[in-house]
């Protein structure tokens, strides 16, 4: 029989390194794990709530939020790594990480999930074109998807990545790292 | 047309088009997993409205604090239908509202204008901070 409560030796100063290694990074908030819209509207109310404590002024909360939710539904949406099934209601839960924190002045979103193979070079020219663009690029593409009628099984990724890179104050910074031979790790930091 | 009024939930705008008095109104945030859940609805009964005989004047009210990139495209397709019924001879009056320090808003408010010619676009900043 487990007894109900117990001292671990090692748990605090384990967690706290690993608290410590969040820290030590800027991290204001990291969620891993299986994401759902309900978790991205509390995520970006605290992030919110969490600058205006701060006195960050409105147009980089808009964009700092703006760019959280855009990466948080591409996860949704794109994560290979789903779970889907009927408990009532029709749920779908996707797997990814979303993490936001400051260097310096600046805000940076970081998000990562793992995507099938098959998906990255559409992706990659889609992050390298913008890129590859200036603000004022930028700007016209976004108008000009804007009046585009959805790409078929797109589900708005492409207004949603240019969303993206016209809210960075920096180029936006994609990688991407074999999991396996099937799958990649897809890891697309922001910073603003 | 029957009065169109949708509650906002956290996650899209409260709605309200009294059709009868040419007056619609949309207010708050949208950034929905599925954009069409919430502008379905509302194109299904501007489709109807639209192709309805008799407009003369008509008055759209957007207060909005956010939205996400997919409800930026739906948005651009209601001021499609509403430039389509301005050229038929429609009058149609857009008030886009924003806080002014909000520089994101105003932006959208600038580019939705900007392939409007039939429309009347004003853009209204308001002075207090969200």
């Amino acid at each position: 029989m487990t007894k109900g409560v117990g001292v671990s030796a090692m748990l605090a100063r384990d967690y706290r390194e690993f608290k410590s290694i969040l820290d030590t990074r800027g991290v204001i908030f990291s969620f891993s794990g299986y994401l759902s819209e309900g978790i991205l509207y509390s995520l970006g109310d605290a992030l919110r709530h969490k600058m205006a404590l701060e006195d960050t002024d409105l147009t980089t909360v808009k964009k700092v939020f703006s760019v959280f939710i855009e990466q948080a539904q591409n996860i949704i949406r794109y994560s290979a790594e789903k779970v889907q099934g009927n408990l009532g209601k029709a749920i779908e839960l996707s797997s990814g990480m979303v993490t936001i924190g400051t260097d310096g002045d600046k805000f940076f979103i970081v998000c990562a999930n793992t995507m099938l193979n098959e998906d990255v070079p559409k992706l990659k020219a889609r992050l390298e074109q913008l890129a590859g663009m200036d603000k004022d690029a930028i700007k016209a593409y976004y108008k000009e998807q804007l009046r585009e009628p959805p790409e078929e099984n797109s589900r708005g990724a492409t207004i949603g990545l240019i969303e993206i890179a016209r809210r960075a104050s920096e180029p936006i910074q994609f990688d991407f790292d074999p999991v396996g031979d099937k799958q990649q790790f897809f890891c697309l930091k922001v910073s603003i | 047309m029957d009065h169109l009024k949708i509650a906002a939930t956290d996650r899209s705008p409260d709605v309200d088009f009294d059709f009868e008095a040419g007056v619609f109104s949309l207010k708050g945030e949208s950034y929905p997993e599925d954009a069409s859940t919430v502008f379905g609805p509302i194109f299904a009964a501007l489709d109807r409205f639209f192709s309805s005989a008799d407009i003369r004047e008509l008055r759209f009210d957007f207060d909005l604090i956010y939205f996400n990139s997919s409800s930026a495209k739906a948005l651009m397709n209601m001021f499609q239908m509403m430039e389509n019924a301005a050229g038929r001879g429609t009058k149609v009056v857009v008030n886009w509202h924003y806080a002014a320090d909000d520089e994101t808003m105003k932006e959208f408010g600038e580019d939705f204008s900007e392939d409007l010619e039939n429309v009347t676009f004003n853009l209204v900043p308001s002075s207090s901070a969200a």
